[in-house]
């Protein structure tokens, strides 16, 4: 798999908020992974793990407090001049987890979804712009008359895609979609993500897909990170991970998902997870490694002999 | 009994044709927000009426001074401290356009007719014989400018140093806030003496007054609301689209709150004309021959027994000012919370 095009590198990436004071917050802490051209890549966990601290880390929304993220091998983070900071927001985008607090209600849908139009200049005239707005609505399934609304006349499903247009707006390569789906309801939900699904193969996008919904996650990505207290605990791909859970939490986590099946939902065991129980030494150095090719545990040297052992 | 696969057949039913291109319709009018607004606002009467009446006294304070033949300032000792008279309803012996006045003995007089004077002053004299009708709108429109000014002021610093504060927030923020609070801490009285003994006594020292303190609250208000939108999704994805703060404050945070603000405003206005009126009353506000409605009370409460319409009508006025702003502030309130929207 070496041959694939690393889009996005995230190193030692460490965002603390209250830093230095009592009331300090790892929110995240020194998570690293790589996020391939053209692939969909998941990040789950549980509520407060810092899943979306990451997302919002790597955009930029807030300034990481160590780490680097790499986006083409140019550093995202650190001084930035303008131009170069306006570069870097046409390419990568986000699409938010609350659809009635991510539209401006005073804006009408078409401003709302021509302001990066408006911001990087894409549009020449005033008519252009209003084509482009038609025809991004359009891709997301919605109509021309939809435009001159406001946002409070739409559904929670329809906002999500107006979201996604606004994103798609600036026509980047890499989304960040922040729990696009956890405030949708079920039947809405399919249809978001059969769209996202839908735009990644047509204008060949790359996702951060954080949520946390395991089937959901399952269905989108080529690769999940599993995510715990700021730290990410395992990194697979979405089969490999689902095959072989190793790390005790993803096999806590997996074992919460409900089946749609009432016999086999009578059988099944939830497992659940202790941190203490790794029994880590003072001395044991608990690192990321790979135990199979592409599969990364957060452990000690050796849970990383046994790990290896039950893979093989 | 009917049979019912008689009288139903399958060959009735037929699948119903859906557009999908239209499935997504939305029938409902568009309204924007200001639609929405006045449309809740017609609907509380007490509101719509005080709007009637402001808009009625606004215009007679500029009409007003107009439409008698005496000018405010023109004084007149032979007619000094005449009562209301007006053409036509001075023959309505209810009505306190008569011309009588009660002495303290309890007899009634017609002041005109025993002076020997043949003129109408609608709402009388004062005691150097200005005309008090041209006097009460001269008062109303210097009042109304007053409070106007000190609203606007309190909106445009307000506004920018809450959302400035607010916005940066950390050390400036705080900062920031350690000013308002000095502010807040001296009184208000103090600094209005003050300002009227390093200016002349007039309009701008009262106007000045009253926007060195009176910005605070709306700083306060637009600070808090800008600390609320700060984290909110759509101000969030207006950066990572690269949106520069000044648009982001501007485009995204101020037309939310255009409602507190407004609010905060229609507020202000009253509470700026009862100063400026409270302030006239003590003494400190116009100089002759200029009028408020402050000073007018003040002119008019020296002869509050004898001559009890000189005070009467102008204090009318400031009251049916006052409330009339309140109601108008009121239903604006309802009609723009947005936690009120059904």
């Amino acid at each position: 798999m070496a041959e694939r095009k690393k889009l996005l590198e995230i190193k030692n990436l460490k965002q603390y908020f209250n830093e230095g004071r009592p009331n300090e917050v790892k929110a995240v802490d020194d998570v690293s992974f790589d996020i391939y051209q053209g692939e969909v890549m998941g990040l789950v966990g549980e509520s407060g793990c810092g899943k979306s601290t990451t997302g919002r880390t790597i955009i930029r929304l807030y300034d990481a407090t160590g780490g680097e993220v790499l986006y083409d091998g140019i550093n995202v983070h650190g001084n930035k001049s303008k131009k170069q900071l306006k570069a870097f927001n046409r390419k990568m985008q986000m699409i938010f987890q609350d659809p009635y607090a991510s539209l401006n209600p005073r804006l009408k849908i078409a401003d709302v979804i021509a302001e990066g139009i408006d911001i990087h200049g894409l549009a020449k005239s005033k008519q252009e712009r209003m084509e482009r707005v038609y025809e991004l609505l359009e891709t997301v399934g919605l109509n021309k008359e939809h435009a001159n609304r406001y946002p409070h006349e739409f559904s929670g499903g329809q906002r999500q895609r107006i979201g996604i247009a606004r994103a798609l707006a600036v026509e980047p390569e890499f989304i960040i979609a922040d729990e696009p789906i956890s405030a949708l309801d079920v039947s809405i939900q399919a249809q978001v993500v059969n769209l996202m699904k839908k735009l990644q193969k047509d204008k060949g996008l790359t996702y951060l897909f954080i949520a946390h919904d395991l089937s959901m996650v399952k269905y989108i990505s080529d690769r999940i990170g599993v995510m715990y207290f700021g730290r990410m605990v395992e990194l697979a791909s979405a089969d490999d991970l689902y095959r072989n859970p190793l790390h005790p939490y993803t096999q806590s986590l997996l074992s919460a998902i409900p089946a749609p099946d009432p016999i086999s939902e009578r059988t099944r065991k939830r497992k659940s997870y202790d941190p203490a129980s790794h029994n880590y030494g003072d001395n044991e150095s608990v690192e990321f490694r790979e135990v199979t090719p592409g599969h990364f545990v957060l452990c000690s040297e050796k849970e990383f002999k046994q790990y290896q052992a039950q893979s093989k | 009994m009917i049979n019912k696969e008689d009288t139903i057949s399958k060959d009735m039913f037929a699948p119903a044709h859906v557009d999908p291109s239209k499935s997504e319709k939305i029938a409902k009018p568009s309204l924007n927000f200001w639609q929405d607004s006045w449309f809740r606002v017609r609907k509380n009467k007490a509101a719509v009426v005080s709007m009637v009446i402001l808009v009625i006294l606004i215009i007679m304070a500029f009409v007003g001074p107009l439409l008698t033949p005496y000018a405010y300032d023109t004084q007149n000792t032979k007619h000094n401290n005449l009562p209301p008279r007006i053409q036509g309803l001075e023959n309505v012996h209810w009505l306190p356009f008569d011309g009588t006045l009660t002495r303290r003995d309890g007899n009634v007089y017609n002041a005109y007719e025993v002076r020997k004077i043949d003129a109408y002053y609608w709402f009388g004299t004062d005691n150097l014989g200005r005309d008090l009708f041209a006097r009460t709108w001269e008062g109303t429109q210097v009042s109304l400018f007053i409070a106007f000014m000190a609203a606007l002021i309190d909106m445009l610093v307000g506004v920018s140093y809450g959302a400035i504060s607010g916005y940066l927030g950390g050390r400036t923020d705080s900062f920031m806030q350690r000013i308002i609070e000095v502010i807040v801490g001296i009184p208000n009285l103090i600094v209005v003496v003050l300002m009227i003994l390093v200016l002349k006594p007039g309009i701008m020292p009262i106007i000045i007054a009253l926007s060195i303190t009176g910005w605070t609250s709306m700083a306060r208000v637009v600070r808090g609301q800008v600390l609320k939108y700060k984290g909110q999704e759509f101000v969030l994805a207006a950066k990572t689209l690269g949106a520069s703060d000044t648009s982001i404050i501007f485009k995204h945070m101020i037309p939310n709150m255009f409602g507190v603000i407004i609010i905060n405003t229609m507020f202000s206005i009253p509470s700026a004309i009862f100063f400026e009126a409270f302030l006239s009353f003590i003494g400190l506000g116009l100089q002759d021959p200029h009028a408020s409605l402050g000073t007018l009370v003040n002119d008019g409460f020296v002869s509050m027994i004898a001559f009890p319409y000189q005070m009467i009508i102008p204090s009318i006025m400031i009251a049916l000012i006052m409330i009339c702003f309140n109601l108008v502030a009121d239903g604006l309130r309802d009609a723009l919370d947005p936690k009120m929207r059904d």
